[in-house]
């Protein structure tokens, strides 16, 4: 191996430092001094202390879009959580076309949130809507989701389940694939029933792949935008808004940077908190399970 | 034991038909409503037998040559945005794999970190940095963004990739007198080529259908697909379904195509991604 010099390695680690500096590191220390400052379009930051945080903290709008955020985070990930695992264990329980529904699995992943809005508005339309007048042919409940605040986050939770499951549904899937066949076989001959199994050893090994998922989707689902967007724009009256659109509000419909940036910081905050707390319980829970 | 021996092959195809009309349904939906006449498309209870037209189509292509224009720039972006992403993630995957230094290993968990910073946070301070550089509504700004949203978990994943070649060959390669550039693009390219493949998937699929930033950065120049698409949603005038399913269609075919063909890969790269990343 060659010894390793920091001349000789750093152009080849130039380009991606570079990025990630001039990109996402300078622009959010300096979201970091912009939250203690009140700012807009031209006119000098001046420097506020805590108000900026103090006003967001205390805005109704931020706190149920806080709110909102983390029902549809908790909701959202668990329950796709379960159905994932359900599926990734199904496609490993020798089904017929294994590779078949791997790749209609993955679809949607290749769908765009454009896309994918313009889809489920037209299946959940009120007037048109395919799912909706078949739901109504059923005579069950349709979904009044562009009226009805309780209704779009449904939508939006379903919406937002559609999209991810792929990513949820890949990360289990490959780590039941890498399970030893054996483990089973002797679970079987010690008597272990179905139930068993599942409980004694299929969830205790895909425990750290759960945990890795769950992280990830937590992190990813707070910063929600383009979903909620696209599909209610926060409304009806501002009802659905979720963070990330609270943020967008803020900064580009107000022209209030300060108190943005403050919400900023105070979402990667939060979603830190939400992961960090979730993943130790869990881990705690997987190692007691052991 | 009998009654399960005859209820679990039922359940496991009932709970198999259920996901795939939950995964294809809307997909095949859109795609088949856009080739329906007019007023199919509204037809209770929907209609499966019909003529198919391609008449969605010529009213996009007549009305919407904007939609024509962003898939351009589309293109464009994502080849940019993936060659950078690709090039840049090769070179760092490289020196992380081939080198170990206290202060490398500082920069791996750095680059971890960036990943828990959202996107939308750095638009703020981005965007009135990017109007006075005059680089409001070019490809460029799409480009850097994307590539750079996806170098940490691409480096991650060519670091990965690059560790299961075996170091003997490039130390062969450095006796015989190759270079640290030769080496790189001589041998570790070449083995390293499902790794590379598996980052430009994720690139590709994310800078084809992003949607925030074409939102903040761009307005008429530069103005990509998706966003064409979410002003037709966003219509005053009532939305045309036919042809917004046309677009959908036209935007997301190459796309799903590309999945389903490397699928492989994918499956590959989220893996590799979210153990080691």
């Amino acid at each position: 191996m060659r010894k390793t010099t920091f001349l000789g390695v750093i152009p080849l680690l130039a380009p991606v430092q570079l990025l990630l500096l001039c990109v996402v590191i300078l622009p959010a220390l300096y979201v970091v001094w912009l939250s203690f400052h009140l700012s807009s379009f031209g006119q000098a930051p001046e420097f506020v202390g805590w108000q900026n945080y103090l006003r967001v903290l205390s805005d109704p709008a931020f706190r149920s879009a806080m709110w909102n955020t983390v029902i549809i985070v908790v909701v959202a990930v668990h329950l796709e959580m379960l159905v994932a695992l359900g599926m990734a264990l199904l496609c490993n329980s020798g089904v017929k076309f294994r590779r078949f529904l791997l790749v209609a699995v993955l679809a949607p992943y290749a769908v765009s949130e454009v896309v994918a809005v313009a889809m489920w508005r037209f299946l959940f339309d009120l007037d048109i809507g395919p799912v909706t007048l078949a739901l109504q042919a059923l005579g069950l409940p349709v979904l009044e989701w562009s009226y009805e605040p309780s209704h779009a986050m449904i939508m939006i939770i379903l919406l937002t389940i559609w999209m991810h499951l792929p990513f949820t549904f890949v990360i289990l899937y490959a780590a039941r694939l890498a399970m030893p066949a054996d483990l089973y076989e002797a679970a079987r001959i010690d008597g272990a029933t179905r139930l068993q199994c599942f409980w004694r050893v299929t969830l205790p090994l895909m425990g750290p792949a759960i945990i890795v998922a769950l992280l990830f989707r937590y992190i990813f689902a707070f910063r929600m935008f383009s979903e909620v967007w696209l599909l209610t724009g926060g409304g009806p009256a501002r009802s659905t808004e979720v963070v990330a659109v609270y943020l967008y509000q803020e900064a580009f419909s107000y022209n209030a940077f300060g108190t943005a940036s403050a919400t900023a910081l105070l979402m990667v905050i939060a979603s830190l908190v939400l992961a960090s707390g979730y993943i130790w319980l869990l881990r705690r829970q997987v190692k007691n399970a052991r | 034991m009998r009654a399960e021996s005859l209820l679990v092959p039922i359940g496991k195809t009932l709970a198999v038909a259920a996901i795939l009309v939950w995964s294809l349904f809307p997909i095949v939906f859109i795609v088949a409503s856009s080739v329906k006449p007019g007023q199919d498309i509204f037809a209770v209870p929907p209609q499966w037998v019909f003529e198919p037209t391609l008449q969605h189509y010529a009213t996009l292509w007549a009305q919407w040559g904007v939609f024509f224009r962003g898939l351009w720039n589309s293109l464009l972006i994502t080849i940019g945005a993936t060659v950078l992403a690709v090039v840049a993630s090769t070179c760092a995957g490289y020196a992380f794999s081939r080198h170990a230094a206290r202060w490398l290993d500082l920069s791996v968990v750095a680059l971890i970190a960036v990943r828990l910073i959202p996107p939308i946070v750095v638009t703020l301070p981005l965007f009135p940095i990017v109007n006075r550089l005059g680089l409001a509504d070019t490809h460029l700004v799409l480009i850097v963004l994307y590539a750079t949203f996806f170098v940490s978990l691409g480096t991650v994943l060519m670091r990965t990739f690059i560790d299961q070649i075996p170091r003997d060959l490039d130390e062969a390669a450095a006796i015989d007198g190759a270079s640290r550039l030769t080496i790189l693009w001589r041998v570790i390219v070449p083995l390293a080529a499902p790794g590379i493949l598996a980052v430009a998937v994720f690139v590709i699929v994310f800078a084809w259908n992003e949607f925030l930033f074409a939102f903040i950065f761009t307005g008429t120049n530069a103005k990509t697909a998706p966003l064409v698409i979410s002003e037709m949603i966003g219509s005053i005038d009532g939305v045309d379904w036919g042809v917004l399913f046309a677009a959908s269609t036209v935007q997301l075919a190459p796309v799903l195509a590309f999945v389903i063909l490397m699928n492989r890969y994918l499956v590959a790269g989220l893996t590799a991604g979210a153990t080691k990343g």
